[in-house]
């Protein structure tokens, strides 16, 4: 049970306060309700790009890292698809620091030419890193587009084309910020040993005079219903055959969501999963086998991916696929089988609650799904879900027709 | 009163940090054993480091098979059984060989531990090393081995390791692809029977550990049926000289180009480490260091640019990684000499120096925080023979570290004429 506080500024700031008395560290948390699908389909990476571009100083603080490196602090943050993330930590004599930062950040950044040039530098390299010079690493750039027709989610968070990062300009970077950096588009997260009066005081000192935004609800193309089975087919410079097969699932705030996560797991978490058994151990067909969902908030992807072993032809790797997909619906699924799949569920969650920086980023998680308490209610929801929610589930999933398929050959 | 929001507020520089002193106790058979007993959730870590990393090997790969394998069945599960089992109670066990040793570890929910130790106890004792399941682990890992050699970082850093050793040393030694058709089951199991057992490994067991159960590890892999031997073998080191200072492999397409400028330094228990990894965190240790801010916030070459104190058992190397755009190669290595040179020539800043410091005692802070990041610090230590005290040296040391004695540090051990190079790219 993660017990927490919640309260709002006047000008829309959410807050939440964990308190966490066996840890000499602080977690502060800031999402930014806006992510890769707010994006501009002429301007795909750019929520991505801003992120670099919000540690580059801000109107009163020249530099953030530097700032918080002298009060022994360190942070990161990231981009998805639905959402920004920023954290800190550190030592929870501190915790102002924190709030000076991020509340400077919030109100407005110190734009220039100069710092948008370098940054622009620096994204296109961590495209070329993670994407172009890495086997396998353009995977999502091919799969989003050929699976979603309307939905921005057809672009990945590094964006569609590496010129929409090369073409920003600064008037559209301040556009962005304008547009949804502001108190009342954030939620804002603390967890460790602190107090939530000090927490009240501190929001209200350095949040609270931050002017409310004009953040216009978004309101994005649903994805149609996808008609038939669509395929992709590609040559790399890589050692072995893969092979993707994406299918449309639920939202992130459907009952399906858990039942779909779930399906996941029957396939492929852990070694004793059915892929890995089936595939892996039992048939050698594959290397690697892997069935995840994207997680995301709205209408998500369910995707099996695997590399085939050498010598095995595509069509039996993905008949062999497709069977274990339809016997989800097709063959009984004992009570063992859900259990082992529910235990496993728990274990990792309560393994993951350990840090107060989890804590921190999966509070301000649910509270943008609508309801921080979900951190509490989420292990009662898988335990909820029967064997006939899976089958019924599995058998709309899986349709033929909600299936996206890539092929990845190996060139030699 | 207005805000001043130009003004950092008042901070305060961590000056102790608790650090837990484990227990230590003797297993039934011998097993010396480390009780770190914090936390707040239900859960607990059982971590077994045996001395037999690829540094005892005779045959590439039999060391790493001999730890990897032990979770693909025993004389009484099969590997299924045993995923099965695990997969069953929310459990999970890590096996890790490295240069020096075979990790094991089991993490599992405290309420199944009675559970879950058992397993742990028959796949470290009665491993099966079955053939086929050797053929399948040898053809998987051959083609993850054969995807990763597709990264100019993979190709860099085993060209780095061999030029740093000399391609005999265990620690510059590089596996080959057909080294994964030339391990013998007989090898791997003669490995196991040398290296895996109570008179060479060390428990650590971390979390909301009481009594009981250190009196069920005791039952377990206390047991006194489990014995020692002492055929522990010991490779002879082949020493071969470092080949080439510098070492260019071209990759036509690659858009980026994979560097590594490096060379062995001294051990983690020389008076000198501590000033040495401080001179290091300046250089590239930390997100706002010198090699970030020119090689990317400056010139914006690189997503990323590090530079890293590596400790094993028998040597402990710097080394500074990165991938930059390949059209600026050569402009990236110079510029990253010069930043190693010039802390040797010129004396860093009270401010900066101040960050660093300040910077690196919230670090150390943070690295213990939660219950197994606890024992993977100490962990570490007792890996290295080194004492709990290391880390109050360490605070001392970061204190009163002063330019004159960077620059002394920086002149002794990185000249950057002494540095061994890799370039994996164009050039």
């Amino acid at each position: 049970m993660v017990k927490f506080d919640k309260f709002s500024l006047d000008n829309g700031l959410k807050v939440i306060v964990h308190k966490d008395t066996t840890t000499t560290i602080t977690s502060v948390n800031v999402l930014y309700n806006v992510g890769a699908r707010d994006e501009n389909s002429e301007r795909t990476g750019f929520a991505h790009l801003f992120e670099h571009l919000m540690f580059e100083g801000s109107v009163n603080i020249s530099s953030y890292d530097k700032a918080l490196q002298l009060a022994g602090g360190e942070n990161n943050a990231y981009t998805t698809n639905d959402l920004t993330n920023y954290y800190i930590t550190l030592p929870k004599e501190n915790l102002e620091t924190a709030f000076w930062l991020e509340s400077d950040r919030m109100l407005g950044l110190d734009f220039s030419e100069g710092k948008l040039a370098i940054q622009k530098n620096v994204v296109i390299e961590e495209f070329n890193q993670r994407y172009l010079n890495q086997p396998y690493g353009d995977v999502y750039l091919l799969l989003r587009p050929l699976v979603y027709k309307e939905h921005p989610y057809q672009w990945a968070t590094i964006g569609k084309d590496i010129s929409h990062i090369q073409n920003t300009n600064l008037q559209e970077v301040k556009d962005f910020f304008n547009k949804h950096y502001a108190p009342n588009n954030a939620i804002l997260s603390v967890a460790g040993n602190v107090d939530l009066n000090e927490v009240k005081l501190l929001a209200e000192k350095w949040f609270g005079s931050i002017p409310e935004r004009n953040v216009i609800n978004r309101n994005l193309p649903k994805e149609p219903k996808q008609e038939k089975a669509k395929t992709l087919t590609v040559k790399r410079d890589v050692p072995y055959d893969a092979i993707y097969k994406a299918f449309h699932m639920s939202s992130r705030n459907s009952e399906d969501y858990y039942t779909c996560d779930l399906i996941s797991d029957l396939l492929a978490n852990g070694k004793s999963s059915r892929l890995y058994q089936n595939l892996i151990k039992d048939k050698k067909l594959f290397s690697e086998i892997n069935a995840y969902i994207t997680g995301s908030i709205d209408e998500g992807l369910f995707i099996v991916s695997g590399k085939l072993i050498h010598g095995v032809s595509m069509d039996d790797a993905e008949k062999a696929i497709n069977l274990e997909l339809d016997n989800i619906s097709d063959l009984e699924i004992s009570d063992y089988e859900m259990e082992k799949v529910k235990n496993k569920f728990e274990s990792v969650y309560q393994f993951g609650q350990i840090s107060v920086l989890n804590k921190a980023s999966d509070l301000a998680f649910y509270e943008l799904l609508g309801d921080a308490n979900k951190i509490n209610t989420e292990i009662k929801n898988y335990r909820n879900v029967s064997v006939e929610n899976v089958k019924s589930v599995a058998e709309n999933l899986f349709a033929k027709n909600n299936s996206s398929t890539l092929y990845y050959l190996s060139k030699k | 009163m207005t805000l001043n929001r130009k003004v950092e507020p008042e901070f305060k520089v961590v000056e102790k940090i608790d650090i837990p002193i484990p227990v230590k106790v003797f297993l039934n058979n011998g097993i010396e054993t480390y009780i770190i007993k914090s936390g707040s959730q239900d859960v607990i870590k059982i971590e077994l480091s045996f001395n037999a990393g690829s540094w005892f090997q005779e045959q590439v790969l039999v060391a790493s098979c001999a730890n990897e394998m032990l979770m693909e069945g025993t004389r009484e599960l099969t590997s299924k059984q045993i995923s099965e089992k695990l997969d069953f109670y929310g459990a999970f066990i890590h096996t890790q060989p490295t240069k020096d040793f075979g990790n094991v570890s089991l993490y599992t929910l405290r309420k199944y531990l009675s559970e879950t130790i058992v397993l742990l106890k028959d796949i470290l004792i009665n491993p099966a090393y079955e053939q086929n399941e050797l053929n399948t682990f040898l053809k998987k890992r051959k083609q993850n081995f054969q995807v990763d050699l597709g990264k100019v970082s993979t190709i860099a850093r085993r060209e780095f390791n061999e030029q740093l050793f000399g391609s005999e040393h265990p620690y510059g030694k590089k596996a080959e692809l057909s080294d994964y058709s030339n391990v013998n089951r007989s090898d791997v199991v003669e490995f196991h029977k040398a290296h895996y057992h109570p008179g060479n490994c060390r428990i650590i067991i971390s979390g909301k550990v009481n009594d009981s159960d250190i009196e069920l590890l005791n039952k377990t892999l206390g047991d006194t049926n489990w014995k020692s031997n002492d055929q522990s073998g010991f490779t002879t080191l082949k020493i071969s000289p470092v080949q080439n200072q510098e070492r260019i492999i071209i990759k036509d397409r690659a858009s980026q180009s994979a560097i590594r400028l490096g060379k062995q330094v001294i051990n983690k228990d020389h008076p000198d480490y501590f000033n040495l990894d401080i001179v290091n965190t300046i250089l590239g240790g930390y997100f706002g260091s010198r090699l970030m801010k020119t090689i990317r916030e400056e010139k914006g070459y690189t997503y990323g640019i590090n530079s890293v104190l590596v400790s094993l058992k028998n040597a402990c190397y710097f080394v500074v990684l990165t991938e930059v755009n390949a059209d600026v190669t050569k402009n990236a290595v110079s510029d990253i000499l010069f930043e190693i040179k010039k802390l040797r020539t010129e004396k860093v800043g009270i401010k900066e120096l101040e960050l660093v410091k300040n910077y690196m005692l919230g670090h150390l802070l943070r690295s213990f925080d939660g219950v197994f990041e606890i024992s993977s610090n100490i962990r570490n230590l007792i890996d290295l023979n080194l004492d709990v005290d290391f880390y109050n040296r360490m605070i001392k040391a970061i204190k009163n570290i002063t330019p004159n004695d960077i620059m002394d540090i920086a002149n002794k051990y990185l000249h950057e004429d002494s540095l061994v190079k890799t370039i994996v790219g164009k050039c």
